[in-house]
């Protein structure tokens, strides 16, 4: 993985000096809240319902067991023992004081790690592929790619007071596990008719109030254009998007508003203007961080391991997880263990210190020292052999981590909703764990296959419920949570928005409805035919009616 | 009757106005006030600024939050109602 130059560790340290003295200031009332909001929020503060709250950066989701320990001291040092993953592969804490956020920032620091642009109008931390690197279908290992935008993005002057946040993501392959088309810009590395690596851009995605799905704006860019293309997007932005209204000022509605051909015309002009010479990246240095992530040494193993197959039939426990939490790796005897941060009952995403360490030792006795946060809110060691697979699944088994339901129906994604968050209109995570324990049949959940269900606490959609496979979103009717559920979203390469199927539901109606609509799932599917599949093949409306009919029955 | 509430500024944590303008941190200690006190005791917290964060005034039957943001308020008086902070949370039965 990457590791900081005298730069990078120069200007974490620069940045965290410069912090101190704001907070400095702001405790001593020389600045006011309003100063020091946006300040803050630059370095990934905020203030929530009962704290501050830290958002610290995982750049595209990597982290190596050294910063994973450091993630456990903060929690227990500076917080209530626990931190919470979110879908943009960072880790918030929920509980940090103003003064210590110095010291949290410097303890960050010395593990390589930092909470920059994790919040703001700028370009937040780019998101790619949990299993870059992993995964056979891949053109390209994205993560260079990251990584370059991560160095070029950072406190890059012109682009640090945009009209509004502005989102990255980058895959390597052409199946998208990174949800690429739902924020800002996407990016999927394609081969060029030179056979060089090119970007396929997306432009114009978001969720939120309105939410739109990203259009290609481009097939092909040449790699090395890569940053001058994106600063002409950047530019056509920052120079037409709107500042006046924050509800209208991303770049979703720009490209909406416009289309995306005048949106295109804008962009090409921007980036015949450019001085490409300058934005162009020097093949050295592409090589130089590309070395940063180069395959690990891997061992030279059969496809298949004796041990592992043995451990599946003697333990139905143990077969079951690697059914659904252990993914084919590229390498033969390897395989990508999910770590999931989804048991029965449990906060999405929410892991504890304890819980951190020992992936932090699994990840660097049986992994190359790596782990990796996903969009999914899980942790995946990406890099196991087979044989170890029973050891690591015992380990996760005895802290908790170990549920057997990645991608399944129990594997929700949710936003901390209004227990922790001052933009929510209702909860997210009792509804959550309501509907885990509904669905908690480990049999059920294997029968019905993958469903991605995401739950958000307001309108702003950190839950990505518009492209949830089932969509909910809390909604405030009067002083009450009510909850509307939406159908048929998607977040890979075939994305779309889900469609609101009807009124919204009090809390304690939600997790029978969507139990009721997976069992019409299983009613109406073809044979093999996934859960969203049979949405689109359907429509909506046979889940409209297995969730309301009983509904309006009683009533 | 209303009570002034606020995150304080040194830890963001919940706060309230309590008798002779002490800083309490639960709602159980917090101060009612009239509409005439209310108005005085908001602009008084707005002139504290070294505490108070974002001072207003919450709607409430005894010490318990009414109106439209009555669950919020509630939550935020006793702590997320689920997960690794449920130590709190007990406390929101009692209102």
């Amino acid at each position: 993985m990457y590791r900081y130059d005298e730069f990078d560790a120069a200007l974490v340290r620069e940045r965290i000096a410069e912090f101190s003295d704001q907070v400095d200031r702001r405790s001593s009332g020389e600045l006011t809240e309003d100063e020091f909001k946006p300040l803050r929020l630059m370095n990934g503060v905020y203030l929530q319902l009962h704290a501050y709250m830290a958002r610290i950066a995982v750049p595209y989701g990597v982290m190596n067991s050294r910063q994973m320990r450091q993630l456990a001291h903060v929690a227990r040092t500076y917080d209530k023992g626990y931190g919470h993953f979110t879908t943009r592969t960072n880790i918030q804490f929920n509980w940090p004081a103003l003064q210590d956020l110095p010291a949290i920032l410097t303890d960050l620091a010395e593990v390589e790690m930092h909470a920059i642009q994790t919040s703001g109008n700028c370009i937040r931390n780019v998101t790619t592929d949990v299993f870059a690197g992993v995964a056979a279908d891949e053109i390209e290992d994205p993560r260079p790619w990251g990584e370059i935008l991560r160095q070029w993005s950072t406190i890059h002057p012109e682009f640090s007071f945009l009209p509004r946040k502005f989102k990255i993501a980058v895959i390597g392959a052409a199946k998208d596990r990174a949800a690429i088309r739902t924020p800002a810009v996407g990016r999927q590395i394609v081969r060029g008719e030179d056979g060089q690596t090119a970007i396929r851009v997306f432009v114009g995605g978001g969720q939120g109030r309105l939410p739109h799905i990203a259009q290609e704006i481009a097939s092909a860019v040449p790699g090395r254009s890569l940053l001058a293309y994106l600063t002409a997007i950047l530019r056509a932005y920052n120079l037409l998007g709107r500042r006046d209204n924050i509800h209208k000022a991303r770049i979703k509605i720009l490209v909406a508003a416009i289309g995306i051909d005048a949106f295109s015309d804008e962009v090409e002009r921007q980036f015949a203007i450019l001085r490409q010479e300058d934005l162009r990246i020097p093949d050295e240095e592409l090589a130089r961080i590309r070395a940063y992530f180069t395959p690990p040494p891997f061992q030279a193993l059969p496809a298949t391991s004796p041990s592992y197959d043995a451990a599946r039939r003697l333990n139905p426990e143990f077969a079951r997880f690697t059914r659904s939490n252990l993914r084919d790796h590229k390498q033969a005897g390897y395989g990508a263990i999910i770590v999931s941060l989804k048991p029965i009952d449990g906060v999405p995403g929410d892991i504890t210190a304890d819980q951190m360490e020992v992936v932090a030792d699994l990840a660097a006795r049986f992994s190359f020292d790596e782990v990796r946060a996903s969009y999914e809110q899980n942790l995946v060691l990406p890099h196991v052999r087979l044989e170890d697979a029973y050891a690591v699944w015992s380990r996760l088994r005895e802290a908790g981590l170990a549920t057997a339901n990645a991608d399944l129906a129990t594997d929700i994604i949710a936003c901390p909703g209004l227990d922790y968050c001052s933009l929510a209109n209702a909860r997210s995570i009792p509804v959550a764990q309501t509907l885990s324990r509904q669905l908690a049949d480990a049999d059920l959940q294997e029968k019905l296959g993958p469903v991605r269900i995401n739950i958000s606490g307001c309108i702003n959609a950190c839950g990505h419920h518009h492209v949830g496979h089932i969509g909910v979103l809390g909604v405030d009717r009067k002083g009450e949570e009510y909850y509307q559920i939406t159908v048929g979203g998607s977040p890979d390469e075939q994305a779309a928005l889900g469609e609101i199927v009807g009124r919204s539901l009090p809390a304690d109606e939600v997790a029978p409805a969507i139990a009721r609509a997976l069992d019409r799932y299983l009613e109406v599917r073809n044979d093999g035919e996934l859960f969203i599949d049979t949405v689109r093949r359907l429509g909506a409306d046979p889940f409209r009616t297995a969730i309301y009919e009983p509904i309006d029955a009683a009533a | 009757m209303k009570l002034l509430t606020a995150n304080r500024l040194n830890d963001g944590r919940v706060i309230y106005l309590g008798e002779a303008d002490a800083v309490v941190e639960t709602i159980d200690a917090a101060r009612p006030l009239d509409a005439d006190t209310a108005e005085t005791a908001l602009a008084q917290a707005q002139s504290r600024p070294a505490i108070f964060v974002n001072p207003y005034l919450i709607e409430v039957e005894g010490r318990s939050p009414t109106g439209r943001d009555r669950l919020k308020e509630r939550i935020r008086s006793a702590g997320p109602t689920v997960g690794h902070s449920l130590d709190f949370a007990a406390r929101l039965e009692a209102l």
